[in-house]
């Protein structure tokens, strides 16, 4: 016989899996096959699938607790507390074998059933529409991030040479291709990005205007801007997007134009009007903010050091690569060509310290994030180790609110320490990358910085995140 | 997360002396109070009751399992109190209970990682082997040493 069987007690705390654990046993000693779902403090674990139930000779309720048995309308269901489940299995599965149990009937009208997908549905419906939204895009978006942070962090690292340039890669080098191909993984991550987050909003007839809202998002040579405007210009084009598609489907139109306006017309226009909004109406203050910034970093060169360096290490984690990021990183790159070296220094440290925090942070504690997440945590820490702030990007996109501040600060207190501790870099490249190929001054006090920094990041991120629910 | 991180070794009593349910109950309660697991004793022992009142947390095959979910609980712990000659607490056999785990929870809770351990335990209770070698557990080592190998 197949049975299944859903174990409860009121604390859920240690009955609930006696009981599944003595079900399954009893089972088992008798030669048939049960899958037990247990509903305790935890949650519900070992979930039915509606195959389970489908499938299933019999149920045992043990339990109690209300446990809603919509689900099982037209199956034989013997209901009993939870105490019989532990006490005495055995008879409650010969009940079965004798066949005494009878057929269980919903009351109410059958239109009422829910499908476990459709209870499932709904609960993910009560979340946050934004955070489902993000979650969708940034799900889809983390292969990509963690191939092309992959590739071009061990391309670099094996094949790089410091230049006057950065981290470059002599041409006709295998670890060239290497790195482009990390390269063009890199590039999809906004896109893809957006793309999502639009298909989650709109479904289907989002996907193309999200990906080519987050293109243009990414590339600030559609609007005069030095820099794209980075995942957080995607995130901004992938809603845009989404809404922009959503509006569209509800406008009603004549009935023969219907069935092109899947593929053509809502694509079309969608995408036009994200691309104008972008260049028209956002790109202009991007490109402005980055000017402004710039000017604004070049006045403080005569202002204290110390307060010079919270400023970069905050604009360098604030948007992880995005024009902010840039800004920073330009002025630092600047600075060492006009024998500055000690400002380039503090900003090194800042490059590494969101992606090595936000690793270090899913190594401390794993309830606060998603198996994907501790799986980008892995790669997070590659990619800092050569210098790759993207590599946070997955965790900041998901949660914004949370993480962009965590590691700012983290990156703004290594800043300083290296500030204060004459650390220079004379390479224009961040992470313990750049002291291997021996461009830094004061090595100690350089991974000092980065180490203190990231503690700071990592622990700041698990007191200010919310536990991932089980259920989810 | 190991269960030996939720019953430490001062959690831990081989010859409890108390010979019926209410002394054991002060006397386990006491133990984990000591190991500064709790803000309010008081509290902690009424929600325990409370639970008592809705069914004897005695299941039957010698063990019981006396539960509070409490605010006043600041540190997931479970205290182990042996009583060989067994203590009568109103169980559904109408054994008397010799192995004793006292489990105090907070209501809030960050991560589900100590309900785990203790839905570990509560599975690894209903093993006949492991509940006969905790019943001949001489010293706390041997009762360390079983928790610690408990997968």
């Amino acid at each position: 016989m197949k049975l299944v069987a859903i174990t409860s007690c009121p604390n859920g705390i240690a009955h609930t899996y006696m009981a599944a654990e003595k079900l399954a046993k009893a089972a088992e000693k008798k030669g048939h096959e049960m899958k037990v779902e247990t509903q305790g403090s935890i949650g519900v674990e070992n979930e039915l699938t509606p195959e389970d139930i489908e499938n299933a000779d019999g149920v045992i309720i043990a339990a109690d607790k209300q446990v809603d048995k919509s689900r099982f309308h037209g199956k034989r269901v013997l209901e009993v507390s939870v105490t019989d489940g532990i006490r005495r299995p055995e008879e409650l599965i010969a009940q079965f074998e004798r066949n005494e149990v009878p057929v269980y009937a919903e009351q109410v009208a059958s239109a009422k059933l829910k499908s476990i997908t459709e209870v499932k549905k709904e609960r993910s419906q009560k979340q946050n529409p934004i955070y489902r939204n993000l979650m969708n895009g940034v799900s889809y978006m983390i292969p990509f991030v963690v191939i092309g942070g992959l590739l071009i962090a061990l391309s670099l690292a094996i094949g790089g040479e410091p230049t006057e340039k950065g981290l470059v890669i002599p041409q006709g080098s295998i670890w060239n291709n290497i790195l482009n191909v990390g390269v063009a993984s890199f590039t999809f991550m906004v896109p893809i990005l957006s793309g999502f987050i639009a298909v989650s909003i709109a479904d289907r007839p989002g996907l193309a205007p999200g990906m080519v809202g987050g293109y243009i998002a990414a590339n600030g040579s559609f609007y005069g801007s030095q820099a794209g405007a980075g995942f957080i210009g995607g995130i901004i084009a992938g809603f845009l997007a989404g809404y922009i598609v959503k509006a569209i489907k509800r406008i009603r139109v004549p009935q023969m134009i219907q069935p092109v306006m899947p593929i053509l017309i809502i694509p079309l226009c969608s995408s036009l009007l994200v691309a104008a909004i972008f260049i028209f109406v956002l790109g202009q203050p991007i490109a402005g903010i980055m000017e402004g910034l710039t000017s604004w970093l070049n006045g403080m060169q005569g202002a204290s050091k110390v307060v010079l360096a919270m400023i970069l290490g905050a604009m360098i984690a604030f948007d992880m690569g995005g024009p902010v990021n840039k800004v920073a990183f330009l002025f630092g790159s600047a600075m060492i060509a006009e024998g500055h070296a000690d400002i380039m220094g503090p900003i090194a440290v800042a490059i590494c310290i969101p992606p090595l925090g936000l690793g270090l942070a899913t190594l401390l504690n794993k309830s606060k994030f998603t198996n994907e997440e501790r799986e980008a945590g892995k790669a997070a820490l590659a990619m800092g180790l050569v210098g790759i702030t993207e590599g946070a990007i997955p965790f900041a996109a998901r949660d914004p609110l949370r993480v962009i501040p965590s590691i700012m600060i983290g990156s703004m207190v290594g800043a300083v320490i290296a500030m204060l501790s004459g650390v220079a870099d004379h390479v224009p490249h961040g992470g313990p990358i750049v002291a291997v190929f021996q461009a830094v001054d004061n090595v100690l006090m350089f991974f000092v910085s980065i180490i203190v920094g990231m503690i700071v990041t990592a622990l700041l991120v698990n007191v200010v995140k919310k536990p991932v629910d089980v259920e989810n | 997360m190991k269960l030996t991180q939720l019953i430490t070794r001062e959690l831990i009593n081989l010859n409890l002396e108390g010979s019926t349910k209410d002394e054991i109950m002060e006397e386990m309660v006491n133990m984990i109070d000591r190991a500064g697991a709790l803000n309010d004793k008081e509290k902690y022992k009424e929600s325990l009751y409370k639970r008592e009142m809705e069914g004897s947390t005695g299941i039957g095959f010698g063990i019981a399992i006396p539960h509070g979910k409490s605010e006043s609980v600041k540190k997931t712990s479970v205290a182990f109190g042996l009583k060989r000659s067994g203590v009568d607490w109103d169980s559904l056999d109408g054994e008397k209970a010799k192995l004793i785990f006292m489990i105090a929870v907070p209501t809030e809770h960050a991560g589900n990682e100590h309900l785990k351990i203790l839905q570990l335990l509560s599975r690894k209770l209903m093993d006949d082997e492991f509940r006969e070698q905790l019943l001949a557990a001489t010293n706390v080592e041997d009762v360390v040493q079983l928790f610690e190998q408990m997968v």
